[in-house]
């Protein structure tokens, strides 16, 4: 056996967990620690609000559509993508904290793939934005691995036995992306018109682009 | 061993929270943050992250200590805001009599920020001015230097069994304890990565190789694999790993 020097720090059983000691409302818990930062200086709060504002407003899933659409209508740009996407993603301008290193998957007639984090909530933030909550549920990280056929129901999705199904588990500093199949019928759609169509769920794997009706 | 955290698998969970609307159809349309309190924890989190203090292992590592009663518990930005309280502390960047302090003005509803002026900026604080320059460039986990991977592509390895970190007893570690003992082949190789099972726990980078690994859904469940056609890949670092037969 291997000499283990000590036991991980958060199971110090001496003292308390510092945590213990916050209020039961979570809003005030937040309030406090927030406010004892900002009178310490530690944190500025035009730092905050810059960014919540960039992730509500600005970082979202239209910037993986605006990806998607691409790699549809420019076959140059598409095999880029699936080679090298950290760089063909950074050609949009997207890049930088949780997309440092990504990885798209292409879904094929034969291959269907979906994205999950079942450590915890790995998830391809200058593509997608902030995850959904379900995505961060303990139900989509403990089933999906599992019985991905069943979760992919849920979501309204329903797969032939005959297509793959390949789970990307987000175990590393890998982001996935899944580069969905274009709809048919779009063939006379440009790409800004193909990006309404690329929904955030069909980039995750738990949904398909919008048909064209 | 395990912790909660690591829940990949496990039996009794319900159906997925998805959202839905008016017509009962699964739509994508949500808020960012449900609540503004969601918003701040994250916001807070990300804000005290930049002083520098620890690294995105060690945040992890926190979330995943936090007591399993309280892990199960919390929602998930409560678990952010319970995990980044304790680091504040332990990184002694807030005393628990100040932390204390604060939290009684917000339960008697006394709490004050002070006025801007009356505020010294840390000199390691994150300015706003900073923040999509900061974001921009990320927290690139590749390290350039001369590590040869040990696999081939197409190599078949079975993954380690029981306790992956070999440092500390209930260390952090990113290979799930559904995937330990497992046989799968290498998918591919993605140059040399930061080793959260010694990051986590301000053991030095330790860079080493990282490995996409794919694995038979019916290696891993056996006869519970919904499809034997269907394959989970997981990013694995080198030690977790063994060549097969071994």
């Amino acid at each position: 056996m291997s000499e283990k020097k000590k036991i991980a720090d958060g199971d110090n059983h001496s003292h308390d967990h510092a945590h213990s000691h916050l209020p039961s409302d979570p809003e005030l818990r937040v309030k406090a620690v927030e406010t004892l930062l900002l009178n310490k200086g530690l944190i500025d709060s035009k730092t905050l609000d810059e960014l919540i504002d960039t992730y509500e407003n600005r970082i979202g899933p239209k910037n993986g559509a605006n990806v998607v659409a691409k790699a549809w209508v420019d076959p140059e740009y598409k095999k880029r993508l699936l080679i090298d996407a950290t760089s063909a993603i950074r050609e949009l301008s997207y890049q930088g904290r949780q997309g440092e290193n990504m990885v798209v998957v292409e879904n094929t007639p034969e291959i269907h793939n979906v994205i999950v984090c079942t450590l915890c909530s790995c998830y391809p933030w200058p593509v997608l934005g902030i995850p959904p909550t379900w995505y961060k549920s303990d139900e989509y990280r403990s089933r999906t691995v599992r019985e991905p056929r069943k979760v992919l129901l849920e979501f309204g999705l329903s797969l032939d036995p005959k297509v793959q199904i390949k789970v990307w588990d987000s175990t590393a500093e890998i982001r996935y992306l899944v580069l969905p199949m274009r709809p048919k019928g779009t063939e006379n759609m440009d790409e800004s018109e193909l990006a309404e169509l690329v929904t955030r769920n069909s980039m995750i794997g738990t949904g398909l682009p919008k048909e064209i009706k | 061993m395990s912790r909660l955290h690591d829940m990949g698998g496990r039996f009794g969970d319900g159906s997925i929270p998805i959202p839905r609307d008016g017509k009962n159809e699964v739509t994508n349309i949500e808020p960012t943050f449900k609540y503004e309190w969601h918003s701040k924890a994250w916001a807070i989190t990300l804000a005290a992250g930049a002083l520098g203090e620890w690294n995105l292992d060690i945040s992890r590592h926190y979330r995943e200590c936090l007591p399993p009663k309280d892990y199960v518990n919390f929602s998930y930005y409560e678990k952010w805001l319970a995990a980044l309280t304790n680091l504040l502390i332990d990184k002694e960047l807030i005393s628990l009599s100040e932390l204390k302090e604060y939290v009684s003005a917000a339960e008697n509803g006394t709490l004050k920020k002070f006025s801007d002026k009356n505020i010294k900026l840390d000199q390691r604080t994150w300015l706003a001015k900073d923040v999509q320059k900061t974001l921009g460039w990320g927290g690139p986990s590749v390290r350039d230097i001369d590590i040869s991977p040990v696999f081939n592509i197409g190599d078949k390895v079975v993954t380690e069994n029981y306790s992956p970190n070999k440092d500390i007893i209930g260390g952090h570690t990113r290979l799930p304890k559904y995937a330990m003992g497992r046989v799968g082949v290498i998918h591919s190789y993605n140059n040399n990565h930061v080793f959260p099972d010694k990051n986590a726990h301000d053991l030095g980078e330790n860079p080493l190789p990282l490995y996409t690994v794919e694995f038979k859904s019916s290696e891993i469940w056996g006869e519970l694999a919904e499809n034997e056609n269907d394959s989970i890949f997981l990013d694995l670092w080198e030690p977790y790993l063994k060549l097969f037969p071994h």
